[in-house]
């Protein structure tokens, strides 16, 4: 069940009960590593060089030639209890009904204590948007919208992370990171609905959350490879 | 995985912090010295008076960094929006009644002949009480920020708030003796009992890095943090040699001189000790922030460490093929 | 604080079309809002893709809007040419350009029009089936090369494919498959043909249990997900095959008798005296021994031949002596199986580096999971019919055949699925793209069903050039700069062209005309080839003029373009026909057929125009238009699967100017019919009809069978050789024709041989999931993506070895061969490569001026290539690519 706070009386409105919990899982047996999902995020979102809101770290375990290496596509876990909301002075960082943790960037002052804070290092800031090619060439069009689309959207001088691409839920698609990945290796879905795709694949396939000892309680759970 | 590549280091809060933590440490150090000193009688010496001119002052300016640092400095204002959870929202209002106190001190002090009367002195001693609890908490506070980031397990041993204080106790007292030197009326042997203090006070900060290393290095991935910081030149030689041994030294020297007169060449020996405890104290903090690395990820029998490599290119490569 | 300006939309659309960024043609649905292309996404209506996309396209945004980007024609005004020489181009106008080029192309028509040479990019696999074949054609030569694409990647695999699957590389059927030998392949691992598909259904395959063994020196994305991972020495995957071929045949003795005598020529009866088939007196045709009426028979003789599997037909001897006139022969799957015997797996042990005991395990296991005997009911458009089930396939592609044994390893790793009978059946190894088709219903095209040669193997219907791989044609006395006439077993080659001897050897080789022209279209060949220096001095510097359709000033324009011409990329253009030609990029599988086509999303911006646009043009004012007309309306039919109705020609009197889009749409309403034409196709940018599933698993639907003996080969190689001796042709070159034999062999490659100690290190290159060809680390995104990862820019180096050396991670270091060239790279160390190997990603280490971003980044692994003949394969003359080398550290 959810954890945010009912009107007291120590059950969950109906309101929240029929809100989804949205939360992702990610097949580690499917991903091999290709970054569509964190170029998928980028170009949808638009993010500035640095900024991966979802980002793909690479381990290799063993030593020669009982090695494996495997792929760990990372994103904002949109935590029940995220540290960053914890540590945000402002109140800017946010969680909402269906479980999705978001900034917003007309209280963000740019502190940074929320990136400090997060174990999973899923929030960026920028001070200044830059563009990719660092020669002081004039913005392509291209860039110029992407430049005006990040400052409508994410802005310069704040913290920003991946909000399960809200836009796309609203219109009853899969986050882009989802819907590129060529594996399909990510499943998107509401975690409280038993009979969901995600909430079967945690159940058959023993979905794990990374780091539980962080105590944060992340929605993205992974499948390991088995 | 390969024990050489360092796991990746948080790149945001760099030096505005840092020296936000060293003006803060200076500020609320000095003001506690000062403070501490009149409760036991002392409110004429120099090491008084310095210490309440420096305690707002130096908040002040320190403040001036925490705002540059931030990424949308006018909205500083919500900054004290979320007390109930967030440690600078808690922080906002510790150095800013904090600085209250410490104004309103400095002023009755230095301003009125407050400090005269019977009444006044209950005053000041109520300001003084007030101002040494938010003078603490100031010193603290900012260990236990560092200490609830999760994301930095190099700053959640518990050790952080100790070695925070004892080195703003100590960059204070070295602050105060630095302007002490000048104060009219101070004496060679005021000079050496701030030296002796100095001395023993920076022991407690040997002890108390000690005490912090020893916790870094229990656990992994606060272990690769003191590593690295045990590998950083300016650590080692700018904090560990010239920020605590020399100054040891100098301070020892000092206080077992005997004959020391004010004109005394001597002086130089304490003011460059100083100076470099001070600088020490800067780099101290800015080596703890800079070496606070990311925790490692785990799965599956996996460890995903996020790894910061050279970027390319590096001069040479991409050149012409050989010939 | 100063409102931001924000994008007010008034414009916002999805356009669907096809991805460029590499050969797989993925369909794509690209967003276009107040006229900038802003986002790109997989199409789900494709079945190439299906909603799929991978890095490389998302990230055409900047590709399309680079700054550094070709967007007006250049002239050369230094001419000074090579390495590191500064062109100083100058912009000109299209009309100028267009003027010198056809002038000299006019003067080069009057001193010989083979002058002319077309160097071309693989990427824009359809697009040079158009411009380029219609040039060759109406302008009069026969010279073309694709660089590395054909010769790194292509002379072997496609060559050896296409003989025994007609098709451009094979797959295992991900969707019914559970066990595969993946020799160093990324298929299904976010490279190859078909990417995104092959690699959702392989996923989906591990998914529900399928078990991928990979033999590769190094833990690649494809090792990383498989169920074993087993360290090969890189260039002996041939002697691995073989080794799992003579332990399944006479260790385990598990062979799938059925599939041998009716669908191979193993039971074709061989003449000893010079390992010819005992051909029938009258017919001609080759011998089976009928074991049944005991006696010789024609191969195709109804009693002895089984089309599909419910036929009935007599056994056939695939073992055992027979008398024929007096001539005691033995099958061909006999002399086979005693040929093998070699390769015991002790030898496999000491020239791979894999255990004995694992060859001897992984064939056991892999001729039990192919369940030989088990069938499986489908359904076919004529009812349901059973078929054989083989749920196992071996698969290879470029890592594996980039040596000089290519030919033979690429039939070797092929092998070991026809000997136990999985191929192109249910759950085997497959060709891909897709082999067999029967048309669309309207007009029956694209057709491309297989037929036997008069010896029953193998034809091809459709191919990606004119002649198919299968029957070898003659070799001809030469009239190509690169001599190739005389070797059928290929496309091109290298080691004539970069010859420092090349003008002796068109001498000696009676060519009576020079180079002259070439016109590139998006090639690098200064890097994609191999040792820079040589393309440049011994081939690129040869011809008199050079211009150039490319995206970027690439180290190939630097160094010897004259010209250089604004291209448009894959969002600004047309292309009517993606995934076709025949059999070239489309997914294998019971999903729909699709015929892709590209349509721009935007206009071309700046003066950048379409190659295909222009090369009409430029026929046009040559004069040629009408032969050029004619050359693509003869070529269509091999290729796009079916002759050309009259109706639908191109008008061939030159009385008509046809425009790009006009071709187009012809085409289209040809294999469609009149109402599916370009204004159709425009609205899905894909074309579907459905399957038949006896087109899928189409080999016991056919009558032909597949060599596992190449008699043919012996032919050819008589053939060659004695043309090649009467031009005295070993005075520069002493080609080992006993390659061109019958039976399969392993021969090491000059890394295994090196004997001196100081090149220690086997070093190879491997396919970076975000880069393809030479120019993507241009690309920002994908750079960004690159410094990312530990390993793409990274020579990697087992780190026990580094630290023998003294080497740390991150130190810069140079790779040198024993020709001594050599290449810097920076180290990154693992635990996962075999301690002797060498790992370098992808065409990097550019150096060129107009590609910032991609400077200096990686490692320039091509300069380590040689390109002469003892790093050429003499059967295919695929190119070398694995080294020996020694690593040092860089100051």
């Amino acid at each position: 069940m959810n954890q945010t706070q009912s009107l007291g009386t120590g059950q969950p409105s109906l309101l929240e009960l029929s809100m989804p919990r949205y939360g992702m899982v990610i097949d580690l047996k499917r991903c091999y590593g290709c970054y569509a999902c964190v170029m998928a995020c980028k170009v949808k979102n638009h993010t500035p060089p640095g900024v991966f809101w979802s980002r793909i770290l690479k381990g290799e375990a063993g030593t020669y030639p009982n090695v494996v290496r495997q792929a760990l596509p990372v994103l904002c876990m949109q935590c029940d209890e995220p540290s960053c909301l914890e540590v945000c002075p402002t109140g800017a960082t946010m969680k909402l009904d269906n479980g999705i943790v978001i900034v917003d960037k007309d209280k963000c002052m740019g502190c940074k204590y929320c990136m400090m804070a997060c174990p999973y290092g899923a929030r960026y800031s920028v001070d200044k948007w830059e563009s990719y090619f660092p020669d002081g060439l004039p913005l392509s069009p291209y860039e110029e919208f992407a430049k005006r689309a990040w400052e409508e959207k994410s802005g310069v001088g704040v913290a920003t992370k991946c909000d399960f691409c809200r836009d796309r839920i609203a219109e009853g698609r899969d986050p882009a990171c989802v819907e590129a990945c060529p594996a399909k290796a990510r499943t998107f879905g509401d975690l409280d609905d038993p009979d969901s795709e995600v909430s079967i694949l945690i159940k058959k396939y023993r979905g794990e959350v990374l780091n539980p000892e962080f105590g944060n309680k992340p929605k993205v759970y992974y499948l390991a490879p088995r | 995985m390969n024990p050489n590549v360092n796991g990746q280091l948080q790149r945001d809060w760099g030096w505005w912090i840092a020296v936000y933590l060293f003006l803060g440490g200076i500020g609320a150090g000095a003001y506690t010295i000062a403070a501490v000193n009149w409760y036991l009688g002392d409110t004429v010496s120099a090491s008084t008076a310095v210490g309440l001119w420096i305690g707002f002052p130096a908040l002040l300016i320190g403040s001036i960094f925490l705002l540059v640092d931030l990424g949308t400095p006018t909205r500083a204002v919500l900054a004290g929006m979320k007390p109930s959870t967030s440690w600078i929202a808690r922080g906002f209002w510790i150095i800013s009644v904090f600085m209250v106190l410490a104004l309103l001190h400095l002023i009755l002090y230095a301003f009125g002949s407050v400090g005269q009367t019977a009444g006044g002195r209950v005053i000041l001693n109520l300001v003084a009480a007030a101002g040494i609890v938010c003078a603490v908490a100031t010193m603290a506070y900012t260990g236990i920020l560092l200490g609830a980031s999760k994301g930095i397990p190099f700053w959640r041993t518990g050790a952080v708030p100790v070695v925070f204080v004892i080195s703003a106790l100590v960059t204070g007292h070295f602050t105060i003796m630095l302007i002490a030197l000048f104060y009219p009326g101070v004496t060679a042997e005021a000079i050496q009992v701030m030296s002796l203090e100095a001395a023993a006070l920076v022991v407690l900060e040997v002890l108390a890095i000690l005490f912090f290393l020893q916790a870094a290095f229990k656990t992994p991935d606060p272990r690769e943090s003191a590593l690295r910081i045990l590998r950083r030149r300016s650590f080692v030689i700018g904090y560990l040699i010239l920020g605590l041994a020399v100054p040891f030294v100098a301070m020892l020297i000092v206080y077992r001189s005997t004959g020391m007169t004010q004109l005394d060449g001597r002086v130089v020996i304490v003011a460059a000790g100083a100076l470099l405890g001070l600088a020490g104290g800067l780099i101290l903090r800015q080596s703890i922030l800079v070496c606070g690395a990311l925790p490692t990820l785990n799965i599956a029998g996996f460890e995903f460490r996020r790894i910061a490599r050279p970027k390319d290119p590096k001069p040479g490569i991409g050149q012409l093929p050989p010939r | 604080m100063t409102a931001t300006a924000q994008n007010r939309i008034e414009e916002d659309v999805w356009i669907p079309t096809c991805c460029g960024q590499c050969y797989c043609m993925c369909g794509i649905k690209v967003r276009r809002q107040n006229g900038v292309i802003t986002e790109i996404e997989g199409n789900p209506d494709a079945p190439a893709g299906r909603g799929g996309i991978c890095v490389k396209g998302i990230a055409s945004s900047h590709l399309l809007y680079d700054p550094y980007r070709v967007n007006y024609p250049l002239k050369r005004t230094n001419p000074e040419k090579g390495l590191g020489v500064d062109p100083k181009f100058v912009r000109i106008s299209w009309d100028e350009a267009l003027d010198i080029i056809v002038e000299k192309l006019t003067e080069c028509r009057e001193r010989d029009p083979r002058g002319a040479y077309f160097q071309a990019t693989t990427t824009q696999a359809s697009e040079i089936r158009f411009g380029v074949i219609g040039f060759m054609k109406g302008f009069g030569t026969p010279n073309y090369w694709v660089s590395g694409g054909g010769l790194h990647c292509g002379n072997g695999a496609h060559f050896m494919n296409g003989i025994m699957h007609v098709a451009w590389s094979i797959i295992p059927d991900f969707a019914h498959c559970n066990y595969a030998l993946n020799f160093g392949c990324s298929k299904g691992h976010g490279a190859g043909h078909v990417a995104v598909q092959n690699a959702t259904q392989a996923a989906d395959a591990r998914f529900r249990g399928f078990k991928n063994i990979v033999f590769d020196p190094f833990q690649s994305a494809q090792a990383s997900k498989a169920h074993e991972w087993i360290p090969i020495r890189v260039g002996t995957d041939g002697a691995m095959a073989l080794g799992l071929v003579n332990s399944l045949l006479n260790e385990h003795g598990i062979y799938d008798t059925e599939y041998l005598m009716y669908k191979t020529n193993g039971p074709y009866l061989i003449r000893p005296r010079d390992g010819r088939y005992m051909r029938d007196r009258e017919t001609n045709k080759p011998l089976v021994w009928d074991l049944v009426d005991n006696c010789a028979k024609v191969h195709n003789d109804d009693s002895v031949t089984r089309v599909e599997y419910e036929d009935a037909a007599h056994e056939v001897a695939l073992t055992g002596t027979y008398d024929i006139d007096g001539v005691e022969c033995r099958p061909a799957f006999h002399l086979l199986k005693e040929h093998v015997k070699k390769y015991t797996p002790q030898y496999v042990e000491q020239v791979t580096g894999v255990p004995a005991a694992t060859v001897s395990r992984i064939a056991k296991e892999f001729g039990e999971a192919a369940e030989i005997g088990s069938t499986v009911t489908i359904q076919t458009s004529k009812g349901p019919k059973r078929i054989p089930k083989r749920p196992v396939a071996t698969h290879f592609f470029r890592g594996t055949q980039g040596h000089v044994n290519s030919g033979w390893t690429c039939l070797s790793v092929d092998m070991v699925n026809h000997i136990v009978g999985a191929a192109d059946t249910y759950g085997s190894a497959m060709g891909l793209g897709a082999a067999v088709g029967s048309g669309y219903e309207g007009t029956g095209k694209p057709y491309q069903i297989p037929y036997p040669c008069p010896d029953g193997l193998l034809v091809a219907k459709t191919w990606v050039y004119d002649h198919v791989p299968y029957p070898m044609r003659v070799p001809k006395q030469p009239t190509r700069l690169d001599l190739h006439d005389m070797f059928p077993t290929s496309i091109y080659n290298a080691f004539v062209i970069t010859s420092p001897r090349w003008e002796q050897i068109l001498q000696r080789f009676k060519i009576p005309y020079k180079p002259d022209v070439m016109i590139n279209f998006g090639s690098n060949s200064v890097m994609t080839m191999g040792n820079a220096e040589a393309v440049t001095e011994n081939f690129l510097k040869k011809f008199n003029f050079i211009f150039s359709f490319q995206l970027y000033v690439t180290e190939f324009e630097e160094a010897v373009a004259d010209i250089v011409l604004p291209d448009a990329c894959f969002l600004e253009r047309y292309t009517p026909a993606v995934s076709f030609p025949s059999t070239f990029s489309h997914p294998q599988g019971e999903d729909d057929w699709g015929w892709s086509i590209r349509q721009p999303v935007i206009e071309p911006l700046y003066e950048r125009r379409d190659f295909n646009v222009v090369m009409l043009d430029i026929c046009k004012r040559l004069g040629i238009l009408g032969a050029y007309y004619k050359g693509l309306n003869n070529s269509i039919g091999i290729r796009y699967g079916g002759e050309m109705d009259e109706k639908y020609k191109l008008v061939e009197d030159g009385s008509v100017e046809h425009s790009w889009e006009d071709v187009c749409d012809r085409l289209l309403k040809d294999r469609f019919g009149e109402e599916h034409g370009l204004d159709h196709v425009r609205k899905r940018a894909v074309f579907t009809w459905p399957k038949n599933k006896e087109d899928v698993y189409w080999k016991w639907f056919n009558p032909s069978r597949v060599p596992i003996y190449f008699e043919y080969f012996i032919d050819s190689g008589e053939q060659i050789s004695k043309l090649w001796d009467e031009y005295g042709g070993k005075d520069f070159f002493d080609i080992d024709w006993s390659r061109f034999k019958a039976l399969a062999d392993w021969y090491p490659c000059p890394s295994h041989t090196e004997t001196s100690s100081e090149y220690d290190m086997f070093a190879f290159y491997w396919r970076a999931v975000m880069h393809c060809n030479s120019m993507t680390q241009q690309n920002p995104y994908l750079d960004e993506c690159s410094q990312e990862d530990p390993y793409v820019y990274a020579v990697q180096i087992h780190k026990d070895t580094a630290a023998d050396k003294d080497i740390a991670d991150g130190d810069h270091v140079w790779l040198e061969n024993p020709q001594g060239h050599r290449v810097k790279g920076w180290v990154a160390l693992t635990d996962g490569i075999e301690p002797h190997h060498l790992a370098v990603a992808a065409v990097a280490g550019h150096w060129g001026s107009y590609m910032p971003i991609a400077k200096g980044k990686g490692t320039f692994f091509n300069d380590l290539v040689e390109m002469d003949l003892p790093h050429t394969d003499p059967l295919t003359f695929n190119q070398d690519i694995c080294c020996r080398v020694k690593i040092y550290k860089a100051d």
